[in-house]
């Protein structure tokens, strides 16, 4: 192994090397779609949970809270 | 400006009447008929702000559709004077909030804001509040000056947390509560932005560390404050990067990983090596003239619309100013057209300023292309830069696609001068990286 190499070897942690194989492009591209699409159902999962589990009654309404009509 | 592409005009659009539908929620959200006062004013302002939030995290998700379709540079303009808004808003928010809850309690704002603050989401807002201000005011220009890009690189990467913190409480909002699909909707607008930029800032770039491997190669002097960075990898044809495009680069060594900077291609890439010219102007761009060979580099592109795809008349004037040579050095090898009637003005004060020169002398010998290097101060009639004198270098300027890319103060002369002189704007092409 040249010096470069090893410098590289050294300076680079472990987690960062990159260590597996490239697959073939289209595999690439639709493990890439599908993590696309798992993201993105995720994010609307998270999103309609969050939206349902929301408050019912707003903490910061004055309304609300006194009973008076806005100011 | 140039004229806005299908893209742009639809964001638009769609931002536009999502803004209207917030801020008419904001005025209905406090029951009908609407009592004009402090607490229509913070529901207001506070739909319009949380929304813009939302929208500024999606303009800047580096979401291939939108660099493609709407440009960098016009992304990153929407965005800064998209961002001071938002924050103004967010204080009339908070101002008027506070007023609002005083007057109806009868109490001092005092009192009042010892109330507010002991509620549900308050200090996290509070928090989201204070450190958005304190990122507007380290982009205020007079700051901006004062401070190394990295900091304010790293200071404006808090903002995901500041929107972050600032959701629970427009959740819960007087606007929204009572409205479960209205919630649900504000909710899925906030997933999806920050989806968008965990696909785009942080997938993407990883994956094509993992894919492409790419690697600092070596760095070559090329004056006294310009080197150029070779850096190989593999599979880079998979990038589909085309001459006059830039990616953001993050250097990962201990110094410089911190802060990802926007440079153009500086040749043609290859299927196995890319090239980058940098001029140091700051600690930042100074420090990576150290970077090792071997380094690992996170590369975030191509973004960019400065391609020979965007051409359209049978002549083509590039326009380059100091190093804005870089993308205009690649765009010169590769725009091959019938007559080879391309022309490459290159500005610079001084000789030893005109980088990549050899090589930009090699290309025109070998493709019959036309240089003409502008070298001395401005205030030399030579020199001149205006429509009038690139229409005696090039004969009919109108009848030529012009490239462009220069330092901001040059740029903005050319580019001026150009519309006033009835220059089409479509035919006019450039980057900008002043943001």
């Amino acid at each position: 192994m040249s010096d470069a190499a090893l410098d590289y070897r050294r300076r680079i942690p472990r987690i960062v090397r990159p260590s597996v194989t490239a697959s073939s492009p289209l595999l690439i591209r639709w493990t890439l779609r599908i993590v696309t699409v798992l993201l993105f159902g995720v994010a609307t999962a998270v999103g309609v949970n969050l939206g349902i589990g929301a408050p019912e009654i707003s903490p910061t309404s004055v309304v609300h809270h006194d009973g008076v009509a806005s100011p | 400006m140039r004229r806005l592409g299908h893209t742009a005009t639809g964001l638009l659009v769609v931002v536009y009447v999502g803004a209207v539908l917030a801020i008419l929620q904001g005025f209905a959200g406090g029951g009908l008929p609407i009592h004009f006062g402090a607490s229509v004013v913070a529901q207001v302002s506070g739909m319009a702000a949380g929304y813009g939030a939302a929208v500024m995290l999606i303009l800047m998700s580096r979401a291939p559709w939108l660099e493609r379709g709407v440009g960098a540079h016009r992304l990153s303009r929407w965005h800064a004077s998209g961002a001071p808004l938002i924050i103004l808003l967010t204080l009339m928010h908070a101002s008027a909030a506070l007023v609002a809850w005083a007057q109806a309690r009868s109490i001092d704002l005092l009192a009042a804001a010892d109330d507010v603050l002991s509620l549900p989401g308050l200090i996290t807002a509070l928090i989201g509040t204070v450190i958005l201000v304190l990122i507007g005011v380290a982009s205020l220009r007079v700051v901006r000056r004062r401070i190394s890009y990295e900091r304010w690189h790293l200071l404006h990467l808090f903002t995901y947390l500041a929107v972050g913190l600032g959701f629970a409480h427009q959740l819960a909002g007087p606007d929204l509560v009572g409205r479960t699909w209205l919630q649900i909707a504000w909710a899925l607008l906030y997933c999806y932005a920050f989806a968008l930029v965990l696909r785009w800032r942080v997938l993407q770039p990883a994956f094509q560390l993992w894919r492409h491997r790419l690697r600092v190669e070596d760095v070559r002097q090329e004056s006294r404050d310009v080197m150029s960075v070779l850096m190989s990898g593999q599979h880079l044809d998979e990038l589909r990067a085309e001459p006059g495009q830039f990616f953001r680069w993050r250097f990962l060594t201990r110094e410089t990983w911190r802060s990802a900077h926007p440079f153009s291609l500086s040749a043609p890439p290859t299927c196995n090596g890319l090239r980058i010219t940098i001029k140091a102007k700051g600690d930042g761009t100074r420090g990576l003239f150290d970077v090792p060979a071997g380094t690992l580099v996170f590369a975030e592109g191509p973004y960019g619309v400065l391609t020979r795809r965007r051409r359209r008349r049978p002549r083509v004037l590039l326009i380059a100013g100091g190093v804005g040579i870089t993308p205009m050095r690649s765009l010169f090898e590769v725009i091959d057209l019938p007559g080879k009637d391309v022309t490459l003005v290159y500005r610079a004060s001084r000789e030893q300023d005109l980088v990549l020169k050899h090589e930009i002398d090699d290309i025109a010998e070998r493709s019959g292309a036309r240089v003409v290097y502008l070298v001395g101060p401005s205030s030399d009639a030579a020199n001149d830069m205006s429509a009038r004198a690139l229409n005696r270098i090039v004969g009919d300027l109108s009848d030529h696609d012009v490239y462009l890319c220069a330092s901001p103060r040059l740029a903005s002369r050319v580019r001026d001068s150009l519309m006033d002189d009835g220059f089409p704007r479509h035919q006019l092409h450039e980057e900008r990286f002043s943001f």
